[in-house]
């Protein structure tokens, strides 16, 4: 790749440091009709998510005697990228992630508090600038505490990878595309465990051991930012119901 | 190794049913057993893998063929799904429970269901406390083909003997001529070779499924280890298998 | 069923267990099989069973990369492997599958797509990888990309060049003129999956079936024997500490080292016995014409030689541990013998590709002469035995086959006898099918 990844100064293509994440934004209570719904953004990638649960489960035969059964979709709009997309729900891409989410989300849900009962959750990536799959994640997360669905603990995702001999954390979609691998990390902070972790693309076990660390230092500092988020949500609901005094 | 000819499988058999070449022999789908035209006896009764067309019995599945005094005939084969019938011991595990009674899975072709009165002291105040996924012993007290069949914790007389909640333990698959032979007398060469050596508790369902239990956790996967390698050996293989798997967790 | 499955799984392997007699960093017994035609092979990993095919085509190479071959992952989930695959629609699982090997061969540039073109521009290959699933006995995702290895390994494509007017027409040479040519893989990246029970803490290798339906978490790592990861896959599931998954990754460092050796230890041995093979067909079927086998002494010589090969099993069981396996069988170390794969267990036959039995050739066919090739692989028995191809253990007679074989194959023997005479056409079954 003919492209510099890393300036001679150390910065990247956007003028950030290698082990600097994009700016963070993130809204709770966006969908009125969900029972919890949140918007992520990281950097100029949006992703909403939804979720409307526990209720009753649809199918009958998939019924979970004891605990609750969690669906996911994930799908990107035809809009996300550059060139418009046909084909934007149910390919091969689409299921993997779905399944990857929902997977990750069952690691924090408490699904034997709700057995009998079904959690959808749906995930819409807005926006596509690299790392998706971490912002629907996070998303996710929100979403789920928004709808007072029992956690063991928040989940935070973050991407990081490695070009021109650095590692980087949080990549847009230009240093995705640029031959390096790709690590995706899903950690809850509290308990200190990693629930997801993707890979591709070829890296050394030395290299990869930096890259990791570098991506779970990214997920902690996320796992801060939505942390405060949802306590100052939570605020002023209380507040506007006239539950905590200024 | 005994080596039958042919020939005989097309021919029906003779009437005497004592003497008949097939009994404790092999046969296949199709095979004319008996000619009921030569028959001595005047009633007999024909069970599993066995039907008759006007004189002629005629097997329907493959195993061997087996013979009762005075009057029982049918063929025992070994598969690995169970048909419920009459009287079987099985292991099944809850699956639901509904106001009356209990749906079990006993990997037949369909679930069973268990009354909640069938246990030992039960009342309509004391209805035993059974999670889905509990493992129980019980025996089919009614088998037929258009209804669920249904089944009993408690044996004839109202006593628990033996059935009920098993508790801990590991269940395992084996298939149905194996149950058989596991629970048949004398004891199994792969039994009593294990049971020289250690000490368990073992309950054999017909349906295929057996329940270990014992102090340590190893003794449970030699157990059912030595039991699911012994389907296809003989006796002498059995009891040699069986001692080389005790040498070997001895020496490690 | 699950809910008592857990407790003793879990109970077991805080004491180092597992229920089938394995210690948790010990995989199951590998298996490897190539089949006849280039670039199909067949693995068996404990009682699984995965089978893949691959096969390319001249394509018109994608407009971003005009002078790179292609190459595609297609996953086949039977229902015959496991009732609970759907047919037709792919569940997730199989897309899972599918796009971890995916990732593993492409992102990491195991197979040299530049080799693959052919006109810069116009046609390059395109690789098909075709996995299908025979039998789920856990752990689908290892034994598919050791399958897919095996598979490009065996694997031969035309050589074709350039010709026509003004070189831009390609001729693809078939195989009998210019010997097909095999892929350049500059790595191989394997597979090797964990699986997390309780909190995250037990963790086990190689899961067989019933470990995956309780099992808490996966963790799938492709790497190759040079130490480079090639992909990570851990799709959610119970949360694991960046320690243990560490751990996990030094500890696959050595499974791939195996795996890597089986597999380039069976494509050498599938290499000689195929060239072997060549030089054979030549010479064989000018001998063979006219010639007369006698069915039922064969068979009747196979048995005895079975069960004196059995008695001596036994004594040998009783000596010694190591099954003395020929070229193309493939055995992981010590360590992974377990107590289920024990040499009394029925080990399962993989199907053998050739006509099992020489059809005599004074026999009148209606409808033409057999297809089958006469010469290439007669079966005697001392032949198969020794050579014993398909890698597996010779020894794998259950005791009621002892007593049964004999009628049936006398059966057929006699039936065979009788309807020669009566000049039908007669096809031999294949005898051993356990």
């Amino acid at each position: 790749m003919a492209l510099e990844f890393i300036s001679p100064e150390g910065l990247r293509l956007d003028g950030r440091r290698p082990a600097e994440i994009r700016q963070l934004r993130a809204n709770l209570g966006v969908i009125d009709k969900a029972d919890g719904s949140a918007t992520f953004e990281m950097g100029n990638t949006k992703v909403i998510a939804a979720v409307y649960g526990p209720h009753e489960v649809q199918n009958r035969s998939q019924q979970l005697l004891d605990q609750a059964l969690v669906k996911c979709e994930y799908s990107m709009a035809n809009f996300s990228t550059g060139d418009r997309r046909r084909k934007q729900k149910g390919d091969r891409r689409s299921v993997e992630i779905s399944l990857v989410i929902r997977q990750s989300m069952e690691a924090a849900i408490m699904t034997h508090l709700l057995p009998r009962t079904q959690i959808d959750i749906f995930v819409h990536v807005l926006q596509a600038d690299g790392g998706t799959r971490s912002a629907c994640i996070n998303a996710a997360s929100l979403a789920l505490a928004d709808a007072g669905i029992p956690m063991r603990d928040i989940v935070a995702s973050c991407a990081s990878g490695y070009l021109n001999n650095t590692p980087l954390l949080d990549l847009n979609y230009l240093e995705d595309s640029g031959g390096g691998p790709d690590v995706t990390i899903a950690l809850l902070p509290k308990l200190d465990k990693i629930t997801l972790l993707q890979m591709d693309a070829k890296l050394p076990l030395e290299m990869f051991e930096k890259v990791f660390e570098l991506g779970n230092k990214g997920c902690v500092a996320i796992a801060n930012y939505m942390r405060n988020v949802l306590l100052e949500n939570t605020k002023d609901l209380a507040f506007a119901r006239g539950v905590v005094k200024v | 190794m005994e080596v039958e000819t042919a020939q005989e499988d097309l021919k029906p058999a003779p009437g005497q049913l004592a003497s008949s070449p097939f009994i404790n022999k092999i046969v296949a789908p199709g095979d004319i057993v008996l000619d009921l035209a030569q028959l001595s006896i005047p009633t007999l009764r024909l069970g599993g893998g066995l039907r008759q067309d006007q004189d002629l019995v005629i097997a329907t599945k493959a195993g061997r063929l087996k013979y009762i005094k005075p009057n029982k005939i049918w063929v025992e084969g070994s598969q690995k799904r169970y048909i419920p019938s009459l009287e079987d011991v099985v292991i099944g595990f809850v699956v639901d429970r509904r106001s009356e009674s209990f749906t079990v899975d006993i990997g037949g072709p369909v679930h069973g269901s268990l009354s909640i009165f069938l246990f030992e002291g039960a009342t309509r105040r004391n209805i035993p406390n059974l999670q889905a996924g509990s493992v129980l012993y019980m025996r089919v007290v009614k088998a037929h083909r258009d209804m669920t069949p249904e089944l009993s914790c408690v044996d004839a007389t109202g006593k628990a003997s033996g059935f009920g909640h098993l508790k801990n333990g590991y269940v395992f698959q084996c298939s149905t001529g194996l149950a058989r032979a596991l629970l048949s007398r004398p004891t199994c060469p792969v039994l009593e070779a294990l049971g020289k050596s250690l000490s368990f508790e073992i309950a054999v369902g017909l349906n295929g499924r057996v329940w270990v239990n014992a102090a340590s956790v190893s003794t449970i996967i030699l157990v059912s280890n030595a039991i699911m390698n012994a389907e296809f050996l003989s006796a002498a293989q059995q009891q040699l298998m069986v001692q080389k798997l005790l040498q070997r967790v001895q020496e490690s | 069923m699950t809910s008592s499955l857990q407790n003793f799984v879990v109970a077991a392997l805080k004491e180092d267990q597992r229920i089938d007699g394995r210690r948790p960093f010990d995989s199951r017994r590998l298996n490897m099989k190539f089949l006849r035609e280039d670039g199909s092979a067949e693995v068996q990993l404990g009682q699984t069973l995965v089978m893949c095919c691959v096969s390319c085509q001249l394509v018109q190479p994608f407009p971003d990369r005009p002078n790179e071959g292609s190459l595609s992952v297609f996953t086949e989930f039977s229902p015959m492997a496991d009732s609970s695959f759907e047919p037709g629609r792919q569940g997730e699982n199989a897309v899972e599958l599918g796009r971890v090997i995916d990732r593993g061969l492409r992102e990491s540039r195991a197979v040299d797509t530049e080799s693959l073109c052919v006109l810069a521009g116009k046609a390059v290959w395109s690789l098909r990888i075709d996995i299908s699933i025979l039998d789920n006995g856990g752990n689908l995702i290892d034994a598919a990309s050791i399958a897919a290895l095996a598979a490009l390994l065996s694997f031969r494509r035309p050589e074709c060049s350039a010709g026509g007017e003004e070189g831009q027409e390609v001729i693809i040479h078939p195989p009998e003129i210019r010997e097909p040519l095999p892929l350049i893989l500059h790595h191989l990246p394997v597979a090797v999956t964990f699986a997390f029970f309780g909190d995250g803490d037990l963790v086990v290798v190689d899961p067989s079936y019933k470990e995956e339906l309780v099992m808490k978490g996966r963790l799938t790592v492709t790497m190759n024997v040079h130490g480079d990861i090639c992909s990570v896959q851990k799709g959610g599931g119970v949360g694991v500490s960046s320690g243990e998954i560490m751990r996990c990754l030094r500890i696959a460092a050595t499974k791939v080292a195996d795996v890597t050796s089986s597999l380039k230890k069976a494509a050498e041995a599938h290499e000689t016995e195929r060239a072997f093979r060549k030089v054979k067909r030549i010479n064989v079927a000018a001998t063979t014409e006219g010639r007369r086998v006698d069915i039922s002494e064969t068979v009747k010589a196979e048995f005895k030689l079975r069960s004196a090969i059995l008695d001596k099993s036994i004594k040998s069981e009783l000596n010694d541990d190591e099954d003395s396996s020929s070229e193309d069988s493939s055995d992981d170390d010590d360590d992974s013998e377990s107590k289920e794969d024990n040499v009394m267990a029925p080990i399962r036959a993989v199907k053998e590709e050739d006509p099992q039995s020489v059809l005599p050739t004074d026999a009148v066919f209606q409808g033409g002469v057999s297809q089958w090739p006469t010469g290439t692989k007669p079966y005697t028995i001392s032949g198969t035995m020794k050579t014993n191809p398909t890698g597996n253990s010779v020894i794998k007679v259950s005791s009621s086959c002892q007593e049964e074989k004999p009628t049936a194959i006398l059966d057929t023997a006699k039936k065979n006898k009788k309807r020669k005479k009566k000049n039908k056409k007669k096809v031999n079954r294949p005898i051993s099918s356990m």
